[in-house]
């Protein structure tokens, strides 16, 4: 700590140098940048490489062939009903909590007394890591004893032969409503900020013209919106494309393939056939897919960050 | 709550107790807590891709490494003091065991050992990954059956090197002592060994005696007498909550792809013919698949859902009363505060209503035969850095003392001949509960003259955990196929025979 006046001059022999003590930003961008660069472009581009191998399982050899994996991709089948259930998987979990996160938001933006106990009560299921969740919930839907099954069973909403989640036809809807339990409070927690910062004037306005609640909602509340309802939209659509955790720990695919995801199937091929080169390049096209649909999503809507 | 979660409940209780009031380390702690999750349920089948059971007692194993191998180590260790080694395994009950008396080792040798419980298809990976890049980072290699082929070149034949340092070789291993047939059907290829057998999990026929008598039923000794059993007792007992039976039919698990081998075999099929294609679309492969699903309708709902964990919850909480399956769940199924305690007993495979097919009818040196083998060898990695110090733990944990005592902390089948004979293992035959070695002599029966035993092929660790079971459970759960079991497997033999072309095999 340097002692004395603070007014007075550094003494030279406490002088740091002159790349530290400056105000451009980018001798402290660096290290970040060198980070981002190790640990994130290298292993994309460490993939980007791999996928121009053939491999083969018997002899491990890697042999140079370009197209191999590609073509290869395109010819499995797997892979395109793996599309089809992540984007099920992608929009259903989306318009769940995109909905539910707007509902719980205009609930909760009001100052009433208790409030602030449901908003920091809301934040809870986010703290949990997603696996952690996915192995509560199987629990939970234990064909057994899991409490949601039981309930279920009693409702008479399904059978005791078909458990929720080794049916085909439920497996999917049931892993995708623990994402919605798990994530609809981070949409909460932006579309709150949103509400929070609409001006007042435009709904007091309104209000004296005589529009009702929803009008308001439909014509001030939601335009307003809009901007940060597409930023939210981008941010969790990204993330539920790429979803891993709750499918490999609640159904691991299954059954049959009810419930593969891109990503699923990449770590399938990665973990149970060992062939690297061909999940690195199913992982690569899905960071395609994501870049390309982000990108015209950004430009039609415009999202700002 | 099934008895295998209330059981876990009090080891973790029990733990945590430990824990306070120091009698155990933060790092015990914590490696029960993991051993605790192992077993639920959910972390079983989700996390770790469904844990084999383990009922074990490790107060039985306790006993002292006899005197001239102790001797041994004390002095051949000596240069390797400090040194760590390390492996990865999938938690099996050999391995949970082993990883509790391994500081008996470290106190002898000073060397360290540091074993990864992670699931099976991550060990795999894992070896898989250090193989390629010939990393070393692994000094012994936990390899299942069903990878003997891949990892062959990559590991050093423990005959060959016992010659080759005789100042490491361990008095009285004896090799002789593990069987030929497990030599054959674990860890032979081409004429290597390519590690040492390590865990013997084997198909038996076991049975719930009470069950059988309450309905005047003969104890099943075919396919056919097992069907009519378990179609009986099904209709007869499933508004009481049992069934004739409980598969491990999870889709896209390795534990159905064991169940369908099983019943392929049994059928008088085999997966690959001599000509190296895929069989199991043929007429008896077929039989077996359809016999397998008419078993599926008398079994509980979550079967579907069920790896071998879930198979063991429904023996342990009598929801069924025939099982065909690993011989290693009848210790913990007969354990003292098991429900069906002494209920349960154990007699050798059903035999099929073909014949077996024969060596030379079938390729990659497939072994039909009517109990399925799901063992697994340790191997010493070619790669590896410390690979003296390597070789001194595996010649101690595979050696006839701690083999036995293995056997004692859970039951599950030993490795050693010499093992059957233990005084220690003989004396508790007789018992009904904890502890019990009654089923050893049908085990020993069943590996000496029923062992069949998987392909040996570099592509079938892919095959068995991927194609098979992924198909297998759309077929099962409707989701493909339509019922229809032919056109199941023929969708599985243009993958497979694919895969085998691809890979030069043909």
């Amino acid at each position: 700590m340097l002692a004395g006046n603070a007014s007075a001059p550094v003494s030279k022999g406490l002088m740091l140098p002159r790349w530290l003590t400056s105000e451009h930003p980018l001798p402290w961008l660096f290290p970040s940048v060198a980070i981002l660069l190790v640990f994130g472009l290298y292993p994309v581009l460490y993939s980007l490489w791999l996928t121009f191998f053939k491999r083969n399982p018997a002899t491990r050899v890697e042999k140079f062939d370009p197209s191999w994996n590609w073509s290869k991709l395109v010819a499995d089948e797997r892979v395109w009903d793996a599309v089809q259930v992540t984007l099920t998987y992608t929009f259903t979990a989306l318009i769940l909590q995109l909905v539910l996160g707007m509902l719980i938001a205009l609930l909760l933006d009001c100052d009433r007394k208790g409030f602030g106990v449901f908003r920091a009560l809301m934040t809870l299921p986010l703290v949990v890591p997603p696996a952690v969740t996915g192995m509560m919930f199987l629990l939970m839907y234990d064909g057994s004893f899991g409490v949601i099954s039981h309930t279920l069973y009693d409702l008479g909403i399904i059978s005791k032969d078909a458990p929720l989640l080794a049916n085909h036809s439920t497996a999917l809807f049931s892993v995708i409503l623990v994402d919605v339990w798990q994530w609809t409070p981070f949409m909460v927690l932006i579309m709150l900020a949103g509400l929070r910062a609409l001006p007042r004037d435009p709904f007091e306005a309104a209000a004296i013209d005589g529009a009702t609640d929803i009008q308001a909602f439909f014509k001030l509340t939601l335009p307003m919106m809009s901007k940060i309802i597409a930023l939210a939209v981008l941010i969790r659509g990204v993330d539920l494309f790429r979803v891993f955790d709750y499918v490999k720990v609640m159904t691991d695919s299954g059954p049959g393939t009810a419930t593969e995801t891109l990503t699923a199937y990449a770590g399938t091929i990665y973990f149970k056939s060992a062939n690297f080169p061909y999940a690195s390049t199913i992982a690569i096209f899905t960071l395609l897919v994501v870049l390309i649909v982000a990108n015209i999503f950004i430009k039609i809507f415009k999202v700002r960050f | 709550m099934s008895f295998k979660s209330h059981d876990q409940q009090n080891f973790i209780i029990k733990s945590a107790n430990d824990f306070t009031n120091k009698r155990i380390s933060k790092r015990t702690f914590l490696r029960n807590m993991g051993l605790a999750g192992v077993g639920l349920s959910a972390f079983a089948t989700g996390m770790l891709g469904g844990a084999r059971p383990f009922k074990g007692n490790m107060a039985l194993a306790a006993g002292e490494t006899p005197e001239d191998v102790a001797n041994f180590l004390r002095e051949a260790g000596k240069p390797f003091a400090g040194t760590t080694i390390r492996y990865t395994s999938e938690s099996t009950p050999p391995t949970v065991v082993l990883d509790q008396l391994k500081t008996e080792f470290t106190e002898l040798t000073g060397i360290n050992v540091e074993i990864e419980i992670v699931p099976l298809e991550q060990v795999l990976a894992k070896a898989t990954q250090d193989v390629q890049g010939q990393l070393g980072t692994y000094d012994i290699y936990y390899l299942d059956q069903a990878w003997t082929a891949s990892f062959a070149q990559d590991t050093i034949d423990p005959r060959q090197y016992y010659k080759d340092k005789p100042d490491l070789a361990m008095p009285g291993f004896d090799f002789a002592d593990f069987s030929d047939a497990l030599v054959e059907g674990i860890c032979l290829y081409e004429g290597k060994w390519i590690g040492l057998p390590f865990d013997i999990p084997i198909f038996t026929l076991m049975y719930r005696k009470d069950i059988l008598e309450k309905h005047g039923l003969e104890i099943p000794k075919t396919y056919d007498e097992f069907t009519k059993s378990v179609e009986l007792i099904t209709a007869a007992e499933k508004e009481n909550g049992i069934f004739g039976t409980g598969l491990q039919a999870k889709s896209g698990h390795y534990s159905l792809e064991c169940d369908w081998t099983q019943a392929v075999w049994g059928h008088g099929g085999s997966i690959f013919g001599p000509d190296k294609k895929f069989s199991g679309n043929d007429a008896e492969a077929v039989e077996g698949l359809k016999w397998y699903m008419n078993l599926l309708k008398n079994s509980p709902a979550n079967s579907v859902a069920s790896t071998w964990d879930g198979q063991w919850q429904m023996g342990a909480s009598g929801q069924i009363a025939l099982c065909q399956s690993w011989a290693e769940f009848f210790p913990g199924w007969n354990a003292d505060d098991s429900k069906v305690k002494g209920l349960w007993e154990m007699t050798t495979p059903l035999q099929g209503p073909a014949s077996l097919r024969g060596r030379d009818s079938v390729g990659f040196g497939e072994i039909p035969n009517w109990g399925h083998q799901g063992g697994s060898s340790i191997a010493l990695s070619k790669y590896s850095k410390n690979a003296d110090a390597a070789w001194l733990f595996l010649q101690w944990a595979c050696s006839k003392d701690i083999m036995t005592r293995c056997t004692l902390a859970g039951g599950f089948a030993p490795m050693r001949t010499s093992s059957y004979n233990d005084p220690r293992i003989v004396a508790r035959k007789k018992l009904e509960g904890a502890g019990t070695t009654r089923h050893l002599d049908v085990v020993l029966d069943t590996i000496n003259n029923h062992m069949a035993s998987e392909p040996d092929v570099a592509i079938w660790a892919g095959v068995a955990n991927n194609e098979i079971p992924t198909e297998l459970g759309k077929l099962l759960t409707g989701q493909e196929y339509n019922g229809d079991p032919q056109a199941c497997m023929d969708q599985i033999a243009k993958l497979v025979d694919l895969k085998v072309e691809e890979a030069d095999l043909l």
